[in-house]
């Protein structure tokens, strides 16, 4: 039997079982992979076991129906004709054939959009340059449903050979850099759908209002420093830039050092990696930098001796944000025009922003206007719901195509 | 004392550690430590911006460093941000202008006086390139130092072709420019004299002629004695190559044995440099080796030196920088091995990843 003949419902269900075993730290596949990982990624073993629970935690049955229904109106709709509200009876078909590329990305990024697009019945496979942890899930998803093993496949790519076959699938999905998204979308044909994730940063802003006492603005210190330890800053979703907002009770060098604090004791939490002499260097590099500013009357820098991180305290205007390793630049504003200036002179494509959840409208305004696709918390900047858009786009509706039946 | 004795007199000393080193005599690490601790304590009283770095990481004229290896070192963009020179530069008899990395943002390395940085890049010149003592004919790739005066590298290579060249200096590079004919036209007749040449060639620029060289289907036979010294990086304007490539090529393509190619290392920041020392030249590896008033330092992220074989950050205490700094932290990775160190290249932050965060490009993006 063919994934197309399997009710949607079914494969929920399968998927979300898989994902339910893959949520055990002791499940055997999530064991042997483990090492790998931490070694293909840098991450300590910590990291990349709460990589691995968020992944796969978050892929419950009611959260993907919950997707599934809010982008499509019924699960029902993925195996046949249904009603829709004052609209002609539609049938939501997925696609025939979906490919998903990923390379260098942080732990299981393709894994979401496959279990979207097979979930649509589509046939996936995933071109992965990284560890086993694709295909180690797709073997689990064969355990539960048979009909998997043909529907999920994953393959390691190079992008030479890659590019001659991408033309025979219905969509493709690719995460990566502008140049390799850029060859890829030229080898594709004009009619095939092109879903590029491409590199984006994500900010923070931290109203005068929350910074009121100590307390909440060691809270939201907190936060921050998850989001900026997490993934060592890597992800698009990591902390890359900090607003602080002058005129609190706690100033933006208080801010700093409370900051400074929290990141050390999530480096507990979260404890460094293997870094390369590179990464080292280049955060290293950075703090001297700073610190000669600092001397020199030009901003302040937190980091500890062996700079496994560095928060830098008004850093040149000019600067962009570095893209380093648990480090982050702070910049102190007098309002959330200050952060828009400064978004603005860098370009920067931003994915999240992170503020407080009392925060003023204006900050609220800002952060929309500065083309941020998701508000979160401090602290859940990386942790997407999987029943939110990815990147401001559909989780499902990508992978098939609505058949009005008028008959 | 005044400063202008106390500089005169550090100067002395110097250039007294380079004459005697061209006598054969050797620098021992005591009078090492010794020139490199008080030409330290001389920034600290007239070098205020170095001085403010050094006290706010606790080192001061009242706790100085018990050995050179202490000596904070300044890292390298802090050129970019402040004037690090013991005197008016006002008054700088040189001032180079380092290559704008972080804000496209260029620095300023300002020499009080010209002759140390004569004396030692001769010196070393001499040793490490001319050991044979062949009078050569320079043909430099590099910028000219009469349309770029704030080059270091185009006032070296004048220096040298002035003190050392056969009186017929070839300059190819102007702006982004190269005049690739004229060059092909002097190699051609330097060869049919059998007037041996020296090419001194940035890598981008070794690359672009290469690559017009492959165009025209060029050769050369360079006259005996003749070589290609190397001085540096890509900086994003030509094809990237591989160094065991790139002098691959270059020695099919001029007719020169593989070791009659070698790099120079150097900096605007430093007033010396470090060559391929002649014995590693026919080996996998290559070690750059100095001048004894140079030594490097491979430092961890702490600033404490690494184990010899581990790579870290490339730390230079070079003598001759007497009037700015004498301790320099580079964004360059390397490693220490036996007769110098061994150049892993520029730091380029952690080989990044994101869900479709690529730093790399982001960071190259926004800086560009």
């Amino acid at each position: 039997m063919s994934l197309r003949e399997i009710p949607a419902h079914a494969i929920v269900r399968a998927v979300a079982d898989a994902a339910q075993r893959w949520s055990d730290a002791d499940f055997p596949p999530r064991v042997r992979l483990l090492d790998g990982i931490a070694q293909r990624t840098g991450y300590s073993v910590p990291v990349v076991e709460h990589a691995l629970d968020q992944l796969f935690f978050s892929m419950s049955e009611p959260a993907l129906r919950a997707t599934i229904e809010g982008e499509l109106g019924s699960l029902a709709a993925l195996d046949g004709f249904v009603r829709r509200e004052g609209r002609p009876r539609s049938w939501a078909r997925g696609l025939e054939r979906v490919a998903i590329i990923s390379s260098r990305t942080t732990i299981g990024v393709a894994v979401a959009p496959a279990v979207f697009a097979l979930c649509a019945k589509a046939r996936v496979l995933v071109k992965d340059r990284e560890d086993g942890l694709i295909g180690a899930f797709f073997a689990t998803l064969a355990e539960e449903l048979d009909d998997f093993r043909e529907a999920a496949r994953a393959q390691s790519w190079d992008s030479n050979a890659t590019a001659e076959d991408l033309r025979t699938f219905d969509a493709v999905v690719a995460f990566g850099r502008t140049q390799t998204l850029a060859e890829i979308r030229a080898t594709v044909g004009p009619e095939m759908r092109f879903i590029a994730y491409g590199p984006r940063a994500s900010a923070g802003y931290v109203a005068r209002e929350q910074l009121c006492d100590e307390g909440s603005a060691r809270a939201i210190a907190q936060g921050a420093a998850r989001d900026l330890v997490l993934y060592d800053a890597e992800g698009c979703m990591s902390l890359h830039a900090l607003f602080v907002e002058s005129g609190g009770s706690v100033s933006p060098t208080e801010f700093g050092r409370l900051l400074a604090e929290q990141v050390e004791r999530a480096s507990i939490e979260f404890p460094l990696g293997e870094r390369q002499p590179a990464a080292a260097a280049s955060v290293a590099n950075a703090r001297n930098l700073a610190a000669f500013r600092s001397a020199t009357g030009h901003g302040t820098v937190f980091a500890d001796e062996r700079a496994t991180y560095a928060l830098f305290l008004n850093p040149p205007f000019d600067e962009a944000p570095l893209f380093l390793p648990r480090s982050v630049g702070i910049h102190a504003v007098e309002s959330p025009a200050g952060a828009a200036a400064y978004l603005r002179r860098h370009g920067i494509a931003l994915e999240a922003f992170a503020l407080h959840d009392k925060c003023r409208s204006d900050v609220v305004a800002m952060a929309v206007d500065s083309g941020a696709v998701r508000l979160a918390q401090f602290g859940e900047l990386q942790r997407p719901p999987l029943s939110g858009d990815h990147g401001g786009r559909p989780r499902i509706a990508d992978f098939i195509r609505w058949i009005d039946n008028d008959l | 004392m005044s400063y202008g004795t106390e500089a005169a007199a550090l100067d002395d000393d110097v250039l007294r550690v380079i004459g005697r080193w061209r006598r054969g005599r050797p620098l021992d690490d005591a009078a090492f430590d010794d020139l490199a601790l008080r030409i330290f304590a001389h920034q600290l009283r007239y070098n205020a911006a170095y001085a403010r770095y050094c006290g706010s990481l606790g080192v001061t004229l009242r706790a100085l460093p018990a050995t050179w290896a202490e000596i904070p070192p300044v890292p390298a963009s802090a050129y970019k941000e402040a004037t690090l020179a013991t005197f008016d530069p006002a008054r700088s008899a040189l001032a180079f202008t380092t290559s704008g990395t972080t804000q496209d943002v260029g620095g300023r390395h300002y020499m009080e006086t010209s002759a140390l940085y004569d004396a030692a890049l001769l010196a070393a010149f001499d040793r490490f390139v001319l050991a044979d003592g062949l009078q050569l004919r320079y043909l430099n790739l590099v910028p000219n130092p009469h349309d770029r005066p704030e080059s270091s590298l185009g006032y070296m290579m004048a220096r040298v072709a002035s003190a050392r060249g056969d009186g017929e200096t070839g300059w190819y590079v102007r702006g982004d420019d190269l005049f690739f004919d004229a060059f092909v036209n002097d190699v051609r007749a330097a060869s049919a004299r059998a007037v041996p040449v020296c090419i001194a060639t940035t890598a981008f620029a070794l690359v672009h002629v290469l690559d017009l060289c492959s165009r025209d289907d060029v050769r050369f036979a360079l006259p005996p004695g003749s070589r290609i010294m190397e001085t540096g990086g890509f900086k994003g304007r030509s094809r990237a190559v591989s160094r065991d490539e790139l002098y691959a090529e270059s020695a099919r393509r001029f007719g020169l044995a593989r070791e009659a190619i070698f790099a120079e290392y150097g900096m605007t920041e430093l007033s010396s440099q470090y060559y391929d020392a002649v014995d590693s030249r026919n080996r996998a590896t290559r070690v750059k080796a100095s001048p004894p008033w140079l030594r490097p330092r491979v430092v961890g992220p702490d600033g404490k030196t690494l184990a010899p074989g581990t790579v870290g950050a490339l730390a230079h205490v070079d003598l001759a920088n007497r009037s700015s700094c004498v301790a320099l932290l580079t964004e360059d990775l390397g490693l220490e091995v036996d007769g110098g160190i061994v150049l892993i290249g520029r730091e380029r932050g952690a080989a990044l990843r994101g869900c479709s965060l690529d730093a790399q490009e982001l960071r190259a993006a926004l800086h560009a």
